[in-house]
């Protein structure tokens, strides 16, 4: 199974140090150094998924992106070395998929390929799921009634104490919880001093189902205020 | 020497230094014997400076009222009463006398009072005030107006004394019934031993008072006596001291001081005269006699050659006082000149002592000060001098300005006393206003004038000056009304036709200028004030940021120079503004492509670093692969910092306030941080309130903030030693402490915050030098303070908050 991939940036080296690390991982490489040669490589259907950057010469990123958009649905991971939240919001409002910034950490690259590539070929669509009585939110999807979850398919091992936590944030998507009513709920023991012990558990469950349990992407801190998971669009 | 105290001239330091009050001054005297020294000084300065003004001021003024009180000047300075007028006039007044009693005449002494009083114009007589405010003159007055009088010239009591001699004359006449015998002079003449005389009637009749000793007064060897005076033939011979004295002069009498007695070529002795003999002697030093004619009950007081002995002695000693008061003010004067810089201390203890007393106060006791000193007499005195005025120039007597000034300088001079503690009340209001600030002072008008004040102020800059020009033409109004009214009064007043027409021609044309002035003034201000509403208005829209819409005055108003000078300050703003903006924009931008020229080869760096680490390598190439890795991570790191903070700098920072708990942030910074801090060797003793801490903050930038006090801590802390977290809730803020012990040492007098700064200098810790910088910018863009506090080798992170 050699999924193709296409990696569009003006700079070569970096598109040979993503291409050396995915092809490692299995897939097939495919280049281009501007977004013109990008929109023309993206009409073959083999390219099952695009990685672009945003500032190149003769037509940026976020163009092409918009361009391919038109003519074809498949899973686009933005590359740019603008790291600011507004830029992630543009990206993403303009059909990225994801959004990794400049210097990208590569292990974290090729996981989130292979999660886009997991979702778009394997699992189909979402609605499948939430009929079959699944909770999904972006790259996970989590049965109520068994209390499996499920990350790009796979499915994750949790401590009772984390599935505990997990239920209670993926059930109430956005909702903030301080750290003591997690406690009180998922211990059913009085919160005393329990930052801590929450933490840690957070810390394990992130480690579990982020891509980069630095930078989470769903479960998160809400400072002053307690942890939330956040809603991702399907 | 404390040339600071400069008491004619403050600085303005020092007035200062006098407003912040006794603590300073007290802790000034830190320096005892220097200060000691010129506090004595400047009390020494200010005493001789108090008794020298005052002196100079009673004696100065006391000789100013003597003078101007005294219009017969001979006396002052002469030094034998003898050699006064007065004396001429009283001998040639009994000599008269006694001619008529030796021509065979009666005395009536009114008639040859009046005589005298017009036959020439020595009769003006004044005396010192001290004998005209004597009980015992106006005694003698009255017996002298009741009684006999006694050829003594009528005296001149100024303006106000218009009732003692012609209307009391016809009544008073007690002599009337003696008219049929004549007994010689009378008893008055008879009692008196200061002037003895010898009479030889026509009729060979001999009068005389001096107990027989005719003899010796021929041969004028009198006891005691020292002035001769002889009638004989026609002719007057007089001896003083031995001394024959010329009475004639030229021989022609030319009124003034001359000797008024016959025997001058146009005023020759008549045949009445005849084989009359008149010796009369004059003691040198009189004394007082006293005589009752039982028969008819009148008092016979002295004589006039007591008096005027009397009265010259005191004039005399009246000056010598006078001059030793003076000159005794003058010395101290001259002490306090050659310190009078050390006075200043003095005066501002004063002043401070004086800042206590209500304006309304001080106000009450001037207005006291001045009416019951001299002020009732004045407004009284002034009606008189204008009534006399008018009447003097009408009638054309002696309408003489020198005389109108002099009456003037009167009423000032007539209450010494007074007129000084008015001035050193004035002195004291003057000290106070020099040495202390006005929003020192108190009053209890103040808050009100204050609310109207504040009131007014309220209503725009227009408003404000068009009222007070309207109250301006109120005023006018006012003032010409009572201009108006007063003209009528006067010529009610006056009855003079040609004062009538002078005062409403100069009037009427001064008080149409008046008015045509006011309301030219007042249309102007008008006008100036519509203009200076719109240049406030457009000021206050500068202010708001308004920086296109210029001021358009005309071109003849009085504010069209500073309307252009706004637009000009309006038109530089907005230039400084939009280059400020776009040269912000551009650090920003540049910033910004920078770090973004710098990531994506740092992109490739990283990129095949970590490649590399996954190819099976020797252990050095490894060992550098590693190196590369890590140092690469690191300009990562500290590209995105550089980033972060020149956005913060430039206020470009997004920030997302929110309430949140701040010991639960802590708590939850700690919980994520729980793994490095675990790992190192340092204790966290943490105290944080259970109870919530709510602030507004940005969550996420906060985060940040103690991320990099804790990072900061665990890079440079001392190995082992604790690090001490805490929270604090004091006075409405919410403190957060970081307190570490230093690993190395700490330098002084540096900023941490600044950025690219180390408490180690040598830069090969793993930081950037920007973690302080931008946790003190992030707080300081939530909206909170950061400081950092150094102790040796105790480093302390600050950081509050105000409590939502």
């Amino acid at each position: 199974m050699k999924e193709c991939i296409l990696v569009v940036d003006d700079d070569p080296e970096i598109v040979g140090a993503i291409a050396i690390a995915l092809e490692r991982e299995g897939y097939e490489v495919r280049r281009a150094y501007d977004g013109m040669a990008a929109l023309d490589q993206c009409l073959d259907p083999a390219v099952k998924l695009l990685m672009i950057d945003v500032m190149m010469p003769k037509l940026d990123g976020l163009s092409a992106l918009m361009r391919i958009r038109e003519r074809r649905n498949l899973p686009v991971i933005v590359l740019s070395a603008k790291s600011e939240d507004s830029d992630k919001i543009l990206g993403l409002s303009m059909g990225a998929d994801d959004y990794v910034t400049k210097p990208y950490n590569p292990q974290e690259l090729v996981a989130r390929v292979r999660s886009q590539l997991r979702r778009y070929t394997l699992l189909g669509d979402e609605h499948a799921e939430a009929r079959r009585g699944l909770l999904v939110n972006g790259r996970l999807s989590y049965d109520t009634a068994s209390r499996i979850l499920q990350a790009d398919g796979d499915e994750i091992k949790l401590t009772p104490k984390e599935a505990g936590i997990l239920d209670l944030l993926f059930r109430n998507l956005g909702r903030v919880f301080p750290a003591e009513e997690i406690y009180r709920r998922v211990w059913n023991e009085d919160a005393y001093s329990c930052e801590n012990t929450v933490m840690v558990h957070i810390r394990r469950l992130r480690e579990k189902i982020e891509l980069n349990p630095k930078e989470p992407d769903y479960i998160k801190v809400v400072w002053g205020i307690g942890y939330k998971m956040e809603r991702h669009e399907p | 020497m404390d040339t600071k105290w400069n008491g004619t001239n403050p600085e303005p330091g020092e007035a200062l230094e006098r407003f912040v009050g006794e603590e300073v001054r007290n802790a000034m005297e830190d320096v005892p014997v220097k200060r000691r020294g010129g506090k004595v000084k400047a009390w020494v300065s200010f005493l001789a400076f108090f008794l020298g003004l005052t002196m100079v001021l009673y004696s100065a003024g006391a000789i100013g009222a003597q003078i101007v009180w005294e219009r017969d000047l001979t006396p002052r300075f002469a030094d034998d009463w003898q050699e006064t007028d007065n004396f001429r006039v009283e001998v040639c007044a009994a000599l008269r006398d006694f001619l008529i009693v030796g021509a065979g005449g009666e005395l009536d002494f009114y008639s040859a009072d009046y005589w005298i009083e017009n036959g020439n114009g020595i009769t003006y007589y004044s005396y010192p005030e001290e004998v005209y405010e004597n009980p015992y003159f106006w005694s003698w007055k009255e017996n002298s107006a009741t009684a006999v009088q006694e050829g003594r010239p009528q005296v001149d009591f100024g303006m106000a004394l218009e009732d003692t001699s012609e209307s009391n004359l016809p009544t008073a006449t007690p002599d009337e019934p003696e008219k049929q015998e004549p007994k010689g002079p009378g008893l008055q003449y008879e009692s008196d031993k200061n002037l003895l005389y010898f009479i030889r009637c026509k009729d060979g009749k001999i009068y005389d008072n001096c107990d027989g000793k005719v003899q010796n007064m021929e041969k004028q060897t009198l006891n005691g006596f020292n002035f001769y005076l002889t009638f004989e033939n026609g002719k007057a011979s007089a001896v003083k001291d031995g001394q024959p004295i010329d009475l004639y002069g030229s021989g022609f009498y030319q009124g003034g001081s001359q000797w008024f007695l016959p025997g001058y070529e146009n005023y020759p002795a008549t045949d009445q005269l005849d084989g009359v003999t008149v010796r009369m002697a004059v003691r040198e030093t009189p004394s007082l006699y006293y005589a009752v004619d039982y028969s008819t009950g009148s008092r016979y007081e002295s004589s006039s050659m007591n008096y005027l002995y009397q009265r010259v002695q005191q004039i005399h000693s009246f000056y010598c006082q006078k001059a030793a008061v003076f000159a005794a003010g003058i010395l101290c004067l001259f002490i306090w000149f050659c310190l009078r810089k050390a006075r200043g201390l003095a005066d501002a203890k004063i002043a401070s002592w004086t800042l206590h007393i209500w304006t309304e106060i001080r106000f009450v006791i001037g207005v006291f000060l001045f009416v019951f000193t001299f002020g009732s007499a004045f407004v009284g005195r002034v009606y008189y001098l204008m009534q006399d005025v008018f009447y003097e120039w009408d009638s054309g007597y002696y309408g003489n300005g020198l005389d109108i000034a002099m009456n003037l300088l009167r009423l000032f001079l007539q209450n010494i006393p007074a007129l000084i503690v008015l001035v050193w009340f004035f002195w004291l209001l003057c000290n106070d206003h020099r040495h202390n600030p006005k929003e020192a002072r108190r009053s209890l008008l103040r808050p009100f004038f204050r609310g109207l004040r504040a009131r007014d102020l309220k209503r725009p800059v227009e408003k404000r000056i068009s009222r007070q020009a309207s109250l301006f033409a109120l005023a006018m109004a006012l003032v010409g009304a009572v201009c108006i009214s007063l003209m009528i009064n006067l010529t009610i007043l006056s009855n003079s036709s040609l004062f009538t027409v002078l005062l409403w021609s100069i009037g009427s044309l001064s008080l149409v200028i008046l008015i045509l002035a006011a309301l030219a003034l007042s249309k102007r201000q008008l006008h100036l004030a519509k203009d200076l509403g719109r240049l406030a208005d457009q000021v206050e829209a500068v202010r708001g940021g308004d920086l296109s819409t210029p001021l358009e005055l005309p071109e003849d108003a009085d504010l069209r120079q500073t309307a252009d000078s706004l637009n000009d300050i309006q038109a530089g703003m907005k230039a400084a503004l939009e280059e400020q903006t776009r040269s912000e924009r551009m650090k920003v931008e540049l910033v910004s492509n920078v770090s973004h020229d710098i990531k994506t080869p740092l992109t490739s760096i990283l990129s095949y670093a970590e490649l590399l680490r996954q190819e099976d390598l020797e252990p050095a190439a490894a060992d550098y692969a590693r190196i590369i890795d890590e140092k690469a991570h690191r300009l990562k790191g500290m590209v995105e910092d550089v980033f972060e903070i020149s956005k913060a700098a430039a206020d470009q920072l997004p920030v997302h306030p929110e309430r949140l708990d701040l010991a639960k942030l802590l708590r939850q910074t700690l919980a994520d941080l729980e793994e490095p801090i675990r790992a190192s060797s340092l204790t966290f003793k943490t105290d944080l309130p259970a109870d919530p801490v709510m602030i507004v903050a940005d969550g996420k930038r906060l985060y940040r903030v103690f991320q990099n006090l804790i990072d900061n801590a665990l890079r440079y802390a001392l190995e082992g030693s604790r690090v001490y977290f805490t929270l604090k809730i004091d006075s409405g803020f919410a403190q957060v402490s970081v307190r570490n012990t230093s690993r190395t040492e700490l330098p002084d007098g540096v900023d941490f915050t600044a950025r690219f700064v180390r408490g180690d200098a040598s830069r090969t810790d793993g930081g950037s030098g920007l973690g302080l910088s931008i946790a003190s910018s992030f707080t300081q863009a939530c909206g909170g303070s950061f400081r950092v506090e150094t102790l040796a080798d105790l480093f302390t992170a600050v950081v509050s908050f105000p409590l939502a």
